[in-house]
């Protein structure tokens, strides 16, 4: 490991100190593989790179290795594949099936499109499917074709490493039971939810698990920008009804990010097409949007009313308790064990978005790893501080006026005298937004709504606390406002 | 550097080089040739880092020097110049290049910003005849795969078993295997398909013997003046001579202009499912029939005459029975397979130096 942040140090000197496409060629997936006091190995991917390393750049890879506190006598070069290669020659060596076979029928039973095109062609070339495996080499049952329909599907993402909480529980149930009879239930599932908070995770699991299950099923993931340039591809070259083939083939089709589709009328078209197949066949639909159908604009009704169609359901912001089970789930992974003051303090300084979450633990990490030292409170509050993105620029007088917006009363009513219910709940918001996100002392907030005790401020703080628990109308609420207040 | 060269030698040689650089890279002067004087010849190279490509040629040399110009302009810029001399001198990184009628400045980048060419210091090396290793090349490379997913399948495999030299290559849905030639080395090497293509285009019509020496990362190919340098694919190739089926039930010999007349009109009506056909050998009747259907179409029956023994039928691939029939060099053909699943074997009637296999069809 401490080779790797070595030269990973090293590389980020390099990349500064020679123009792109030069690091990009040369250096990008070099690997330091050992050194000592003698010499320094350096892996190279590929025989042509290891020529003009060896004779253009060694005096730079010298000299940076030297500022980095080590001082070879000298360097080797030698040709060695990225570790990711690697572990795919085992797993070829394992499961090389030779001429793969196909024998699951399709469970499209209607659908009479035999086409079935490899994935990064984008169905551009229709492949014959081969009949079932006698020639699949010895020992090898199972079939690599399942590859092309793993398109798209990264391994990573599964149920076991998806943290449940109450945000998500409903979606996490959906999903696992959909993996469990894919089509049968809740088709198509439409997930929507804010910005990192683990819609791609759980609609890949599905994914995988139903892969897991069946490996031979055909699992199609695509953004809906793929889908749209795949379709774009297709009309330039003529080739529609290969990608229409390709498509409505699938046992599972999830897309991702389906709101992208908002104002495309031809691709609106395509696509109610292929929902239309697969539905019919009873073949798995899986769609995430970060608005419900409902709200995305310029979307034709006829595609809103089938997004609504089967299962709609809303991924909300993951409470405190998930966000420290995430953390502790994630530095796990990377084989560290924090404290509970550690966990607390990174949970409660990013709280809108996993996505951000994990990126201040691995900043924490990094930076622990490359001093040495153990992640401490102290250490994490200076990290995560200097890189908290509060924006400074935020006043209380934007929070009353989002918030306000937010419910569509006039700024006025909310700092004047009014108390009619739909001026007092955003009132109280605003004070709770002041409390949590400027941490402003009570009678301040007060003051800048036009109060004069604190305590109506200490009263509308707790009771927006309290509520937010119990109401999941009022969350989504609060992290709508905290969104746009963000963004 | 300053020197004379003949228009047809440099066009041949920017012919031989240029499709190797390609301006789509992250680093601008792959799209670039180096040219370069070495003793009294001039030598052409391209490279994208996979491949390199180096054509040398007689030239009359006053000052020795090289530099890197765009490739596409160069080529398509000496292409169109008459026959005659050219004179072609460098001025800071600028390519003066001159003939009676034209004159022209190419901006260059200095050639120390080339990628050092991989040099072949230590390894086995052995000659082949360029017809053979041509024949055997377009026989077989169409069959690797190009899906980049599988890394080992985008190669050929070259290599020597029971002292015969066998080149094979395969998309898993078909293989194809030609023995060429007695070689007693230890050979076994991952070509890139995509390297291959290019050696197919340099062999020309040449006759000399390709000479080729290896080591376990790169391999050189010389043929005459041109060398192609290719990195090898790292992985582990199938044991595919396992899956080559030795004997079979059913068999028919047949003329190949024959089988390929009633493909290709049956794969008309196959358009629709993915180029289907459907052939079935009657030993009784002596015929083989090839039969497809188009839902919306019609159908299509077509009948040659040939000798069989054994009864059966298979569906197969049009496309890929088209394209194995056309690189099949004899009159008559064998075509034999096992039951509905199992592989279907093509060869020559008069040699077993070439097999062509290919997966059935889900009838």
């Amino acid at each position: 490991m401490q080779k790797d942040s070595l030269w990973q140090a090293v590389l980020g000197e390099i990349e500064l100190s020679v123009s792109r496409g030069n690091y990009v060629t040369y250096f990008k997936n070099t690997r330091l593989l050992k050194y000592d006091a003698a010499t320094a190995t350096i892996g190279v991917p590929n025989v042509f790179l290891r020529g003009t390393l060896e004779r253009k750049y060694a005096g730079l890879i010298r000299e940076t290795l030297l500022k980095n506190g080590i001082a070879p006598t000298s360097l080797e070069f030698t040709v060695s594949s990225a570790p990711k290669s690697n572990r795919d020659k085992e797993e070829e060596a394992d499961e090389v099936v030779f001429i793969p076979s196909v024998s699951a029928a399709p469970q499209t039973a209607g659908a009479p499109a035999p086409n079935q095109a490899s994935p990064n062609q984008g169905g551009m070339t229709g492949m014959p499917r081969p009949a079932s495996g006698p020639m699949s080499a010895p020992g090898s049952g199972m079939g690599g074709l399942s590859h092309s329909y793993r398109q798209g599907i990264n391994e990573r993402y599964t149920f076991d490493n998806f943290i449940v909480g109450s945000g998500n529980e409903l979606a996490f149930a959906a999903c696992q039971s959909i993996a469990q009879q894919p089509g049968r239930k809740y088709n198509p599932l439409f997930l929507y939810g804010g910005v990192g908070i683990g819609k791609t995770h759980l609609i890949q699991a599905v994914g995988n698990a139903v892969l897991a299950q069946n490996p031979r099923a055909r699992v199609l993931y695509v953004t809906t920008e793929q889908f749209v340039q795949e379709f774009v591809d297709a009309l330039r070259f003529r080739k529609t009804a290969d990608f229409a083939a390709h498509y409505r083939t699938a046992d599972v089709l999830i897309v991702d990010d389906v709101q992208f589709i908002a104002g495309k009328e031809k691709m609106q078209e395509e696509f109610f097409h292929t929902f239309n197949a697969l539905h019919q066949a009873n073949c798995q639909i899986i769609l995430s949007s970060d608005k419900p159908p409902k709200e995305i604009p310029t979307l034709e009704d006829r595609l809103r009313s089938r997004f609504a169609w089967g299962m709609s359901i809303d991924m909300q912001i993951p409470d405190f308790e998930t966000r420290c089970a995430i953390v502790q789930t994630k530095a796990q992974t990377h084989n560290v064990v924090l404290n509970n003051e550690v966990v607390e303090y990174l949970a409660n300084s990013v709280t809108t978005n996993i996505r951000e979450l994990e990126g201040a633990l691995n900043q924490l990490l990094a930076f622990c790893e490359m001093r040495g030292l153990e992640p401490s409170l102290s250490i994490v509050s200076s990290v995560i501080s200097a890189a908290k993105t509060r924006p400074k620029h935020l006043s209380a007088k934007q929070i009353i006026e989002r918030t306000a917006r937010h419910f569509q009363v006039p700024i006025e009513d909310m700092l004047g005298p009014k108390r009619d219910k739909d001026i007092v709940v955003p009132r109280q918001i605003a004070m709770y937004m002041l409390r949590s996100e400027l941490h402003l002392s009570f009678p301040k907030i007060a003051r800048e709504l036009g109060r004069k005790d604190h305590t109506t401020a200490i009263h509308s703080v707790e009771k927006i606390e309290k509520e937010s628990k119990l109401d999941a109308d009022l969350r989504s609420t609060l992290s709508e406002i905290k969104e746009r207040l963000y963004a | 550097m300053k020197l004379q060269v003949t228009q047809e030698n440099l066009n041949r040689a920017l012919g031989s080089v240029a499709r190797v650089a390609n301006t789509r890279n992250t680093l601008p002067i792959l799209a670039n040739v180096l040219i370069k004087t070495s003793n009294n010849r001039l030598s052409l190279s391209a490279t994208n880092l996979d491949i390199a490509i180096t054509h040398y040629i007689g030239a009359k040399v006053s000052d020795e020097g090289s530099i890197t110009v765009p490739a596409r302009l160069m080529q398509d810029f000496i292409n169109s110049l008459p026959d005659g001399v050219i004179n072609l001198q460098l001025d800071d990184s600028k390519l003066k290049i001159k003939t009676d009628q034209y004159q022209s400045t190419v901006n260059g980048i200095a050639a120390d910003d080339f990628p050092v060419m991989p040099a072949i210091t230590t390894g086995e090396s052995w000659t082949v005849s360029a017809s053979t290793l041509k024949k055997g090349l377009q026989q077989v490379v169409f069959a690797a795969s190009n899906d980049e997913t599988r890394p080992v399948l985008t190669a050929v495999l070259l290599h020597t078993s029971g002292g015969e030299l066998r080149m094979a290559a395969t998309d898993s849905y078909r293989l194809a295997e030609k023995n060429i030639g007695k070689n007693n080395n230890d050979i076994h090497l991952l070509i890139p398909a995509s390297a291959m293509h290019d050696l197919l285009r340099i062999l020309g019509d040449g006759t000399d013997d390709v000479h080729i020496t290896h080591d376990d990362q790169q391999v050189l190919f010389q043929v005459g003046d041109v060398e192609l340098v290719t990195r090898l694919v790292d992985g582990k190739y199938p044991d595919y001579q396992k899956l080559i089926p030795t004997s079979f039930s059913t068999e028919a010999t047949l003329k190949r202009a024959d089988l390929v007349n009633v493909t290709k009109v049956s794969s008309l009506f196959a358009r629709e499912s993915a180029g289907s056909v459907t052939i079935e050998l009657s030993e009784e009747n002596q015929t083989l029939s090839i039969r497809s259907v188009a839902s919306q179409l019609g159908e299509n029956t077509a009948e040659a005459t040939a000798k069989v023994s054994g009864e059966g039928s298979i569906t197969l691939n049009s496309k890929y029975l088209l394209d194995a029939l056309s690189v099949l060099s004899s009159d008559e053909v064998i075509f034999s397979f096992n039951g509905k699943l199992e592989a279907t074997l093509l060869r020559e009637a008069d040699n077993k130096d070439y097999n062509h296999i290919i997966m059935p069809l889900k009838g």
